[in-house]
């Protein structure tokens, strides 16, 4: 399949390489998710746009305490940062067992969140953590929430003609956060759930809580009825069971039945809340 | 129509030129276009490392590069281990030591090994472990191979002495 390959050294360069119309016109970063997308003969591009040479890549923190993440970072970069060590460790945790070094070595975040596959794990975290990213086109720059970066099964509110360009993160302050995810073979395998919790104890109490599942749905999805549930009362287990599954339409794969995928989110929901738990002792 | 792609890049040391489709990954260009068969093709989805090579002198998974990008860039694969007739350490002490049996994943093992001992001179056996996770042995159980790497790092840093 024979194609045409731009290497812009400008981000103007490249968003007027890109096509508003030409959904065969892609940007490639790490090129990972892509390459398995074109030797599957889902992808068939007639040019890739490379974005290895538009000095998007550092890691820095913002006047703010915000972590600010260059689109370009290899999630390497990014798991090894002492930066993220310290001021945002369920990251680095989460990146540990993200596929694996080699493709870490050359993954990068924005493409990452790009993709939107259901099964990647960081989209969960940082929607739990309340990320940001900034994405650029021809008209601009405008700012979104991770969370509403995902609009279905490999799709994106991101425009055909628009990029990624930056990560932030907000400081965690108080808050405690944990991810789990569920791996039915190896421990790098894609998920068959992944839980993403943010929670501000007080005492015995969550002042404010942050749930994101991953893998399950055909998008990360926000636990609005776990998250009222464990807002301003003792925990109650029992209650969550319930709501942990509630006006949630889980998709079974290849990773497990929706059957399957429904009980482990119960039990990685609890162990998640517990693991923030014990972080904010 | 293919397009014909021109690349120079350097491979295992020498400056190397070609004329390859452009569709082609690094993996097949290393092993089609300049016969370097020593990488192996395996899952050719990531998830195994018998094809990972070294590309600027961090291990890779060559099935999923573009050899488009890899334009001006250098790349080491297992033929460029060994020292003219002699073994390089890792390979030596993978040989003496049984961490290769069918050996079908030790090139991609030995070059992400090389990797992580060019840049620690002893790393410990966590370190091995998180190195070479994920490059998938059927054989071995792993354990020659993170005891292989161990005594490869020791003969290296005795070889430094001399």
């Amino acid at each position: 399949m024979p194609f045409e390959l731009a290497e812009p050294r400008s981000l103007r360069e490249a968003i007027a390489s890109l096509d508003a119309k030409d959904p065969s016109v892609r940007p490639i970063s790490g090129g990972t998710a892509l390459m398995l997308m074109m030797k599957a003969g889902v992808l068939r591009p007639s040019r890739l746009v490379s974005l290895g040479k538009l000095g998007l890549a550092g890691i820095r923190t913002g006047p703010g305490g915000e972590l600010r993440v260059g689109a370009m970072t290899s999630l390497r970069t990014i798991e090894k940062s002492e930066i993220v060590r310290k001021g945002w460790p369920v990251i680095a945790r989460t990146l540990r067992t993200l596929a694996n070094v080699r493709v870490r070595n050359v993954a990068t975040v924005g493409g990452h969140l790009a993709h939107a596959d259901p099964h990647m794990d960081l989209p969960p975290v940082l929607s739990a953590l309340g990320a940001r990213v900034t994405i650029a086109g021809a008209a601009g720059e405008r700012s979104i929430p991770v969370e509403e970066l995902g609009t279905g099964y490999l799709e994106t509110s991101i425009r055909l003609d628009e990029l990624i360009t930056l990560l932030e993160v907000p400081p965690l302050g108080g808050r405690s956060a944990a991810y789990l995810k569920c791996t039915t073979r190896s421990a790098d395998d894609w998920p068959a759930v992944g839980v993403a919790v943010s929670l501000d104890f007080q005492g015995d109490s969550i002042r404010e809580a942050s749930v994101v599942i991953g893998a399950a749905t055909d998008k990360p999805t926000r636990l609005a009825a776990v998250e009222r549930i464990l807002v301003g009362r003792k925990l109650d287990e029992n209650l969550l069971d319930e709501a942990a599954t509630q006006e949630l339409s889980v998709e079974g794969d290849l990773h497990g039945s929706a059957a399957y995928k429904k009980q482990l989110i119960r039990v990685y929901l609890r162990r998640a809340i517990h693991e923030a738990r014990a972080q904010s002792r | 129509m293919a397009r014909s792609l021109q690349l120079s890049l350097t491979v295992n040391g020498e400056a190397v030129e070609l004329s390859c489709a452009g569709y082609k990954t690094l993996l097949e260009v290393l092993r089609e276009d300049l016969g370097l068969t020593g990488t192996k093709h395996g899952c050719e989805l990531g998830e195994c490392g018998a094809c990972a090579v070294l590309i600027d002198g961090t291990p890779q998974l060559s099935c999923l590069v573009l050899a488009a990008e890899c334009e001006g860039r250098a790349v080491e694969t297992v033929e460029g281990l060994s020292r003219g007739a002699e073994l390089h350490p890792l390979q030596a002490a993978f040989a003496d030591l049984g961490a290769a049996q069918c050996g079908y994943c030790t090139p991609g093992i030995l070059m992400t090994a090389k990797a992580l001992l060019d840049n620690e001179r002893m790393p410990d056996r966590e370190r091995i472990k998180e190195a070479v996770s994920g490059n998938l042995c059927r054989c071995t159980g792993y354990q020659q191979i993170f005891e292989a790497i161990e005594e490869a790092a020791r003969r290296l840093e005795h070889e430094s002495h001399r």
